[in-house]
């Protein structure tokens, strides 16, 4: 166990010395890998600052029908009945918000409370919200619906009150869908630069494999460094990109604060959680020095 | 011990490199093995040091049947076979000890142990004073030196050598060679190639004449220096001599 321990011991003090012996090469393939590993970062910061937005909003699929201001009062309950009765495999729930429960719902926010003080009359109308039943082509059942409502007498406007939600979550599943595409670009530029940063130090370690068979090397401790230096480029690469990531985000949060500000609403984008992260560079590394392995393999048969 | 029983080598569809050869050397015999270029004497060192397969017959090495031999035990076969190639094969980016002790390394002796082995084999080839020189440094017959140092510092059963004076002055070359007869003195089993056959005949006491599709051994001739049975077949090359 103690001479296992001693083999990896020195396959790690050979790996830095190769690391340190060509600190400007080594330093590029860092970059490179880091620059790389950043992009999917950045992705995925915005996926996850976003999606708690579009949660907090009901994907409820909703209509809200409102009532000419001048319909009489019963009109809504009316109306709310009809919708129940004629389409009834179309709806979940329908909820009647009368013209004088909305007007107490605006007066109780302070912003509104002074402009509402001096209307002579309640403005608003009735209103009637209907919950459709989910299922397919719910887009489609919704618009038909709410064109047949439109026709209503007492109807004055119909209103698809989910359908920016829908659009925002059809966005955040084009974006999750592009992040993996991305993600996995990255893992094949990662794979790329490791395999053949390992190439290059197998040939020009070629003497040293030689000896070290020679004079009874097993292929583990010959492959050994190699996968260090796989892994080992990988976490760094990965830590640097965290850096990058954050630096980033920093004047871009600026940015967005100033802008979320104007809309009286606080947004900011945020990596991912710390055990989240620590996964993603441990994964990044095993990649590393799976790469390496396959390059270690293919190259050192001389 | 070694054990060759009619073996071939040859390299692809080409000719057979070595064909028929069948010997055994006993442990602590020092043989030399001579002959022309190309005859095949560096091929029969490597398949004795296990670097190169044989394509027929059967090679025993320290009890072991190389064929037989998985490509994981191969490497600590050649732990037991110390192997001085035609050329040294130092390692020039890393120090005189350095290069000592990546055979230990390689085995995962502890560093302090290590260190003293090192240094002791060091000391017996005469480079104490040049442990950490870079071998670039050194001359010749010190860079042969050190690759004897390397070979015989995991205190190999066997050492095998091929042309290991082959560069070197008149004088150089004997200390090299009193290097070798002091290891096969304490029961190292020495094999070298080479075609100094004066210089050989005064330390080894057997002899091998490899030509190119024969092969002779010194001991079907005289079996009082050799005891031991081997098949010959061409001419015999009887220069033997005594220990230096």
């Amino acid at each position: 166990m103690k001479s296992l321990l001693r083999q990896h011991r020195y396959a790690m003090t050979v790996t830095l010395r190769r690391l340190l012996a060509q600190p400007i090469s080594s330093l590029a393939n860092l970059l490179v890998i880091a620059l790389a590993l950043a992009l999917p970062l950045l992705g995925a910061s915005l996926l996850i600052s976003v999606e708690p937005v579009a949660k907090q909003v009901s994907v409820t699929p909703e209509l809200t029908v409102f009532l000419k201001t001048d319909a009489a009062s019963s009109a809504a309950e009316k109306l709310a009945r009809r919708i129940r009765d004629e389409h009834p495999e179309q709806i979940v729930k329908v909820r009647v918000i009368s013209k004088q429960s909305a007007l107490e719902d605006l007066r109780a926010n302070p912003a509104w409370e002074q402009a509402l003080k001096v209307l002579p009359v309640n403005p608003l109308p009735d209103a009637i919200v209907v919950e459709l039943a989910p299922g397919d082509d719910l887009a489609k059942r919704a618009d038909q619906l709410a064109n047949v409502l439109r026709k209503w007498p007492s109807v004055d406007l119909v209103q698809l009150d989910s359908a920016w939600v829908q659009r925002l979550e059809a966005l955040l599943r084009f974006g999750r869908i592009g992040l993996l595409l991305l993600a996995l670009s990255v893992m094949l530029v990662v794979l790329a630069t490791v395999f053949n940063t390992v190439r290059m130090q197998a040939l020009s370690q070629r003497e040293e494999i030689g000896v070290a068979r020679l004079v009874g090397a097993t292929e583990s401790f010959v492959r050994r460094p190699f996968l260090y230096l796989g892994a080992l480029t990988c976490t760094f690469a990965a830590l640097i990109s965290l850096g990058i990531a954050r630096l980033t985000l920093t004047p871009l949060n600026d940015a967005l604060a100033s802008l979320a500000r104007t809309y009286d609403a606080e947004f900011a984008l945020t990596l991912p959680t710390p055990p989240v992260l620590t996964a993603c560079v441990v994964l990044v590394a095993v990649l590393g020095a799976l790469s390496a392995r396959w390059s270690v393999q293919r190259n050192t048969r001389f | 011990m070694i054990e060759f029983q009619h073996v071939f080598k040859s390299y692809g569809q080409g000719r057979n490199i070595l064909a028929d050869i069948s010997f055994r050397v006993a442990a602590g015999e020092f043989v030399y093995v001579a002959g022309p270029s190309g005859a095949g004497k560096s091929t029969l060192l490597k398949l004795i040091g296990g670097l190169e397969a044989s394509s027929r017959g059967s090679i025993q090495v320290n009890g072991q049947k190389l064929e037989q031999l998985s490509a994981r035990a191969r490497p600590y076969l050649r732990r037991s076979v110390g192997v001085i190639l035609q050329d040294t094969h130092l390692l020039y980016d890393r120090s005189v000890i350095e290069n000592v002790l990546l055979p230990l390394t390689v085995t995962g002796l502890a560093t302090e142990v290590a260190r003293a082995r090192a240094r002791a084999a060091l000391e017996k080839v005469g480079l104490s004073a040049k442990e950490n020189v870079p071998p670039i440094e050194l001359s010749g017959g010190e860079q042969q030196r050190l690759a004897i140092a390397r070979a015989i510092v995991n205190r190999p059963a066997i050492l095998i050598a091929d042309e290991p004076t082959a560069s070197l002055d008149k004088d150089t070359a004997r200390r090299i060679m009193s290097v070798f007869k002091d290891f096969n003195r304490v029961g190292v089993t020495t094999v070298i190639a080479s075609h100094d056959d004066a210089l050989m005949a005064d330390y080894a006491t057997r002899a091998f004449k490899v030509e190119p599709g024969k092969f002779a051994d010194s001991a079907a001739r005289r079996p009082s220096s050799a005891p031991v049975q081997a098949s010959v077949s061409g001419h015999i090359e009887p220069r033997l001599g005594g220990a230096a």
